[in-house]
């Protein structure tokens, strides 16, 4: 009795500067199986689908469990994450490639420091640190925690910007992730102490502006965060908030 | 512009730049190109669209309309100001915006998506055509702010060539699509509806409204090539037709 397989595409590439290729392979099916857990498969056992010993893929990958970020990639051709992409639920063969957007490392792999630079640069903390005690923190109600809970999820994989048409080294655009960050920590009764700084950060270029609406981002969030609203409602508190500069000179 | 760097940022990595934290000027710019869509070039459509309807009550009444906004103080600047200069940067800006854009529509064709694109396409073909339709309408011929009565003929005679007849008519679908779904951009970037549920909402309003000054707009084409008004004199006397119960007192 022939064994059930699962084909995959997959774009090596040996380094930021060599050529790309594709690679066949053809695993044993198996029951609840995801990308994520063909990719350790392959990279362990490195043999292409025609026979021939290859070097084992590279791919960023950690909690697999939809809760780290790490394994976002382009798996026939839209981006999502590997550990939540099922076999079962994908046309054959799989085509695997890297995000897009991204400087590539290795094969699968890609710098996605970007985000956590736009993090930076718009304060995405709350700001605690001192020389003594502060006490505790102001009382979030439960009516805020409920608000704020869905853009806590964000677990900075960059789906939202690699689906993003501009998001690109033309606009330079910061992406969702980041102004739905903005709106988390503006929220938040201490974070909102670097409120203006924040909203000024997002009128620089680049910022929120940039946004055309197509609402890739929302629909490619794999933790349903709302994008969309975070980017609209922050789009008006930073034109507030210029206006306010403006005026106040 | 990835020239212009921070001093203080590291040697940065190819790719996609960090946010310009608080530099540059892009967000003037493009909030200016947003809102100059709605105010004044939507309100100016509209203005249009209006106006043209005055067209199916036949040569003269259109005539009148041409000479009434012909006649509103400061005629010409108030053309330059909220028409022509509005426009043109809209139309280029808006055109340096798609250019900066990456669409991915072959990958993830979504509505979302697919109505970004679209509003593309739409404002190509919108500044096409008003460069065309001003040019040959306002510039060229005989010359309407000095002679209203001819509106209607002029009109007239460049609807009767079929291959300018379907330009007007695929022109008016397409400005009739961006202006709506400007609005409806305008709604969800200006964060002034910020829900989902709201956006879905206006997102129903809009479409209707976009249905209504399309049908507007195909309506007064109608007028210039149907049946009713065939063969209107180059120039219509307009003095005749003002209304006989005209108070004194009242005239412009």
């Amino acid at each position: 009795m022939a064994t059930k397989t699962v084909r995959f595409e997959i774009k090596r590439q040996a380094s930021p500067d060599a050529p790309a290729y594709w690679e066949n392979f053809e695993l044993e099916w198996r029951p609840g199986m995801n990308v994520v857990s063909a990719m350790m498969e392959i990279a362990a056992n490195p043999v292409t689908a025609d026979g021939r010993p290859t070097t084992p893929i590279t791919y960023d990958s950690n909690c697999l469990e939809e809760i780290c970020g790490s394994c976002a990639m382009r798996i026939n051709g839209k981006a999502k994450m590997a550990c939540s992409a099922l076999v079962d639920n994908l046309e054959q063969p799989i085509r695997v490639e890297p995000l897009s957007k991204f400087p590539l490392v290795r094969d699968l792999q890609v710098d996605r420091s970007v985000l956590f630079e736009n993090l930076m640069r718009v304060k995405a903390w709350v700001p605690v640190d001192g020389t003594y005690d502060l006490g505790s923190g102001p009382r979030v109600y439960p009516q805020q925690q409920e608000a704020n809970y869905p853009l806590s999820n964000c677990i900075s994989c960059t789906c939202c910007m690699e689906v993003c048409p501009q998001f690109n080294e033309g606009t330079n655009f910061v992406g969702a992730a980041t102004i739905a960050q903005v709106k988390l920590f503006n929220n938040h009764p201490t974070g909102n102490v670097f409120k203006e700084d924040r909203l000024r950060a997002l009128a620089g270029d680049g910022g929120v502006q940039e946004c055309g609406f197509a609402q890739n981002c929302v629909e490619a969030c794999p933790k349903q965060i709302p994008l969309t609203n975070a980017i609209s409602d922050i789009a008006r508190d930073v034109t507030i908030q210029k206006v306010k500069d403006f005026l106040r000179g | 512009m990835a020239t212009a760097q921070h001093p203080s940022a590291p040697t940065l990595r190819p790719g996609v730049q960090p946010l310009r934290a608080g530099q540059g000027y892009t967000f003037l710019l493009r909030k200016l190109h947003s809102l100059l869509g709605i105010v004044p070039i939507g309100a100016f459509l509209l203005e249009h669209l209006l106006s043209n309807f005055e067209a199916l009550k036949g040569p003269a009444a259109y005539g009148a309309q041409v000479k009434f906004l012909n006649s509103l103080p400061l005629v010409r600047v108030l053309e330059w100001t909220f028409i022509f200069l509005p426009i043109l940067y809209h139309g280029l800006y808006g055109v340096y915006i798609w250019l900066r854009g990456k669409s991915n529509i072959v990958y993830y064709p979504w509505a979302g998506n697919w109505m970004y694109t679209a509003q593309r396409y739409t404002g190509l073909i919108a500044i096409l055509y008003i460069g065309q339709h001003v040019l040959r309408q306002r510039f060229m011929g005989i010359s309407l702010p000095e002679n209203p009565g001819a509106a209607f003929a002029k009109v007239q005679h460049e609807l009767a060539n079929p291959w300018m007849l379907a330009v007007y008519i695929i022109a008016m679908i397409a400005i009739c699509w961006h202006f709506s779904y400007g609005i409806w951009l305008f709604a969800a970037k200006w964060g002034i509806t910020p829900g989902e549920t709201a956006r879905k909402r206006f997102g129903y309003a809009c479409a209707v409204f976009g249905i209504l000054i399309a049908v507007m707009g195909m309506a007064s084409i109608w007028a210039f090539v149907g049946p009713n008004y065939k063969n209107t004199p180059d120039i219509v006397p307009l003095s005749l037709t003002l209304p006989t119960t005209h108070q004194p007192g009242l005239s412009v």
